[in-house]
């Protein structure tokens, strides 16, 4: 017989979890966005002729709207999450790399470690950069091993169980230091200096000669982050055709391209990068970082992979702006015309070369400034240090020299007693000067710009 | 107490590449109804280059920039491009881009001119016509050409082109050469007050004139310059990464390496150094990277304006500042006679 009662029970029962399942369950409709369909165009967009119009830029619309699909908002069906397992250590040997441990953790579907890259080395003119170290650590920010895993978190907890054996040797962090002879040499080399460059213009002697005053001093300045909003992030899916299709947060697709190649022995026509609107440059995304460890790991698990740096790694990893050394000796005659220009730049280069020979070759450029300088000598040279690789870095060296040329410039205005302003226009570049590299420069406006800023300044009536 | 500074950072920088090949190339596809597509391999990296990109298409088609759709950055999809970095986009990729819209541009007129009776040299390209030089009542809307171009001749508009700028090798012994195509130009000039008692620094004022050759969209060219400053704010008296004695980063956070924020932020004039450059796209040259370049020098000169010491050291922290002034102030002092 039922059990009319019970069976009563057991409906209600049944009809209480339905309710809680639609109280769970995720709306199938998804929520209304309600941005405009219907757009207003901003009228220098319509404008003709378009150049000098003061024309909005349509991606503006999609930031201002959350709509832009930066790499982190991407999602693909059974999209793994990879991490990046950190030396620690500045200069080492690695005698072992155990990754057993982190394989059983749970979620973890792959792991890579630098010796299953068909070719680990990467750089723009110099390939002396590991993707993934596998024998030596040249600085504590060097990726070791990558693990794929169902979430960032279990990623994260594997990394952990990675174990790594050192032969610790002495690191060097001073590049004046690492310049010396018996200074342990980071890349077995002959010599810790991995560039260098000259430039010579007229007679220095000559030059030093014909002056009245000699003006002399060192300046220094530090290594810094490019901070862009969104870190350096890329997703992989190798296919079955064996293309691997990257998104990527790399600001030159084209070369990138080659060098992903290069790296996992591929035609480059087998690789397809999709760059997105990237969050922020400055210089620090011209390389490429994960994304053939991704390509790898995509295709060991059969599984898209993504791999977005945390702010840590993107301090601890990617490229640095290159700490300088600069000594200045400038002549100049008493009425204050610079005669004779010296320079000797010392460039910190990091673990790696990265953009280090355009930074430098940059710097000894510009270093006398925008002036006229007949008599010229400049001497520069990067360094191998095992600190952080510096690299391509809005202005390339520019920044550096510019401190010191404009602050010497100033040191002997004061003493000179001439005005800044002054002193700038009587040795400022006119159309057609030479430049350091002996180039007629044309459409020159330095005396223009510092007229003009110094305007609008206020600067002649400018009271302390 | 707090001393006021007045300080000029004065620059020059080239655009693209040192003496090394750095080509873009570009396609540009006019459509039936005079609107078109440019594929481009550079990357929006948030400085609102394809923007301005746009426009030196559009300039170069006769139509509006919101007539010119940018397709970018797919590997399978565009030309190739040596990237966004050297401040060389506007100068290289826009070069290529003007060339390829040429390219297009000279099918739309050999379609144009037997419509017109006159020759594809007497035709020019304006305000969404197809008109005859010096004759605007005889024209015809670029739309009619393009749809007569593609459906009627046969002729899709079409045209792709590539850019590098001409340079010429350093000596290496001299470093003498032509190493760029051309410079630009600036001089920022800061006003600060600093504390003399705690070596802090207060930027309140900054004038910035920069050249860029045509400012083909004055608006970004502004952005640019702001974001510049801001940068060099940083690099000149907060951001520096610090590390221990075993070569670990004591501040890879944002919580302790600082940056600048909007109330570090001085109030900024900006003004563009009227100049044209007849090798760049419609007188263009650059701008990106420069506007970060003398922030700090303009800054340390003011510091040195202020209160009398020169910072040799970036960054220059209120610590830095401060022990500068103290050494100043002990050999100021002068011993007293000994005492009788």
């Amino acid at each position: 017989m039922v059990d009319e009662t019970k069976l009563a029970e057991k409906q209600e029962t049944v009809e209480t979890l339905r309710k809680v399942d639609d109280d769970l369950r995720l709306p199938s409709v998804p929520e209304r966005n309600f941005f405009p369909k219907e757009i207003d165009i901003a009228p220098a967009r319509l404008q003709t002729p378009a150049i000098g119009q003061r024309a909005t830029r349509p991606d503006g619309r999609l930031h201002g709207l959350g709509q832009t699909k930066y790499i982190d908002d991407m999602f693909f069906p059974g999209m793994l999450h990879a991490k990046i397992k950190r030396a620690g250590v500045a200069h080492a040997k690695i005698k072992s790399i155990d990754v057993s441990e982190a394989q059983k953790m749970p979620g973890v579907q792959a792991t890579l470690i630098g010796s299953e890259i068909p070719v680990n080395s990467f750089g723009p003119s110099l390939q002396d950069q590991p993707l993934l170290a596998d024998q030596v650590v040249r600085h504590a920010g060097d990726g070791i091993a990558a693990v794929a895993a169902v979430t960032e978190q279990q990623a994260l907890d594997a990394l952990e169980k990675i174990k790594v054996v050192y032969e610790e040797l002495p690191p060097v962090f001073d590049p004046i230091e690492a310049m010396s002879e018996d200074a342990i040499k980071i890349h077995n080399n002959d010599s810790n200096i991995y560039a260098s460059k000259t430039i010579i213009k007229g007679d220095i002697e000559q030059g030093f000669k014909d002056s009245d005053y000699i003006f002399e001093r060192r300046f220094t300045t530090q290594m810094v982050e490019h901070v862009p909003m969104e870190p350096h992030a890329s997703i992989a899916e190798w296919d079955a055709n064996g293309r691997v299709t990257l998104h990527s947060s790399l600001g030159r697709i084209t070369l990138g391209r080659a060098d992903i190649a290069r790296t996992l022995e591929m035609p480059i026509n087998r690789i397809r990068i999709i760059a997105t609107v990237v969050g922020g440059n400055f210089g620090g995304k011209n390389e490429i970082t994960t994304e053939p460890i991704i390509s790898l790991l995509s295709k060991k698990t059969g599984h898209p992979v993504k791999c977005v740096f945390t702010r840590e790694d993107e301090f601890i990893s990617s490229t640095t702006r290159h700490p300088f050394i600069m000594d200045y000796k400038t002549g100049v005659s008493k009425e204050g015309k610079i005669l004779a220009r010296k320079v000797r730049i010392v460039c910190d280069g990091g673990a790696y070369c990265s953009w280090t020979e355009t930074t430098l070759g940059k710097a000894s450029i510009l270093s006398a400034g925008p002036y006229n300088v007949e008599n010229l000598h400049v001497d520069a040279y990067a360094v191998y240090t095992t600190k952080t690789v510096t690299g391509a870095m809005r202005g390339f060296g520019a920044p550096q020299v510019c401190f010191a040329y404009e602050s010497h410039m100033d040191d002997i205005a004061a003493e000179l007693g001439i005005e800044p302003l002054e002193i700038r226009l009587m040795n400022a570049f006119n159309e057609g000067s030479s430049s350091p590299t002996g180039q007629v420069l044309e459409s020159v406006v330095v005396s223009d710009s510092l007229i003009m800023a110094t305007e609008r300044f206020g600067w002649k009536e400018w009271q302390k | 107490m707090i001393h006021r500074g007045k300080g000029i950072g004065c620059m020059w920088y080239p655009i693209g590449f040192t003496a090394a090949a750095n080509p873009s190339a570009a396609t540009v596809k006019v459509n039936e109804d005079g609107t078109a597509t440019l594929l481009t391999g550079t990357v929006e990296t948030g400085q609102g280059s394809l923007t301005v990109l746009a426009q030196i298409a559009a300039e170069e088609l006769g139509v509006s920039t919101d007539d010119i759709h940018v397709v970018s950055a797919d590997t399978d999809a565009t030309p190739m491009d040596t990237g966004a970095i050297a401040s060389r986009t506007t100068y290289v990729t826009g070069n290529a881009i003007k060339l390829a819209a040429e390219h297009a541009k000279q099918i739309l007129f050999e379609v144009a001119a037997p419509m017109l009776g006159v020759q594809p040299n007497q035709l020019e390209a304006i305000d969404r016509k197809i008109q005859v030089q010096y004759f605007p009542q005889r024209s015809l809307p670029i739309a009619d050409v393009a749809l007569q171009a593609q459906f009627v001749m046969g002729r899709p508009p079409i045209g792709s082109a590539s850019y590098n700028p001409p340079t010429v090798g350093m000596d290496p012994e001299t470093g003498q050469g032509k190493p760029f195509s051309t410079y630009v130009y600036a001089t920022q000039c800061a006003e600060v007050e600093v504390d003399d008692e705690t070596g802090e620094v207060d930027v309140l004022y900054m004038s910035a004139a920069h050249d860029c050759g045509t400012a083909i969209n004055p608006m970004l060219v502004e952005g640019q310059i702001e974001g510049g400053i801001s940068m060099g704010l940083g690099f000149a008296l907060q951001e520096e990464m610090l590390f221990n004695d075993l070569g670990q980063q004591l501040n890879p956070n944002l919580t302790n390496y600082i940056m600048p924020t909007s109330l570090d932020m001085p109030e900024i004039d900006v003004d563009i150094v009227e100049n044209f450059d007849p090798t760049g796209p419609f007188g263009a040259k650059g701008v990106g990277e420069p506007t970060a370049v003398p922030t700090a020098a303009a800054i340390c000169n003011a510091i040195f304006d202020a209160v009398g010491v020169r910072i040799t050291s970036l960054p220059a922290t209120a610590e830095k500042v401060l022990m500068a002034i103290k050494d100043k102030r002990l050999s100021n002092q002068r011993a007293l006679p000994a005492a009788e």
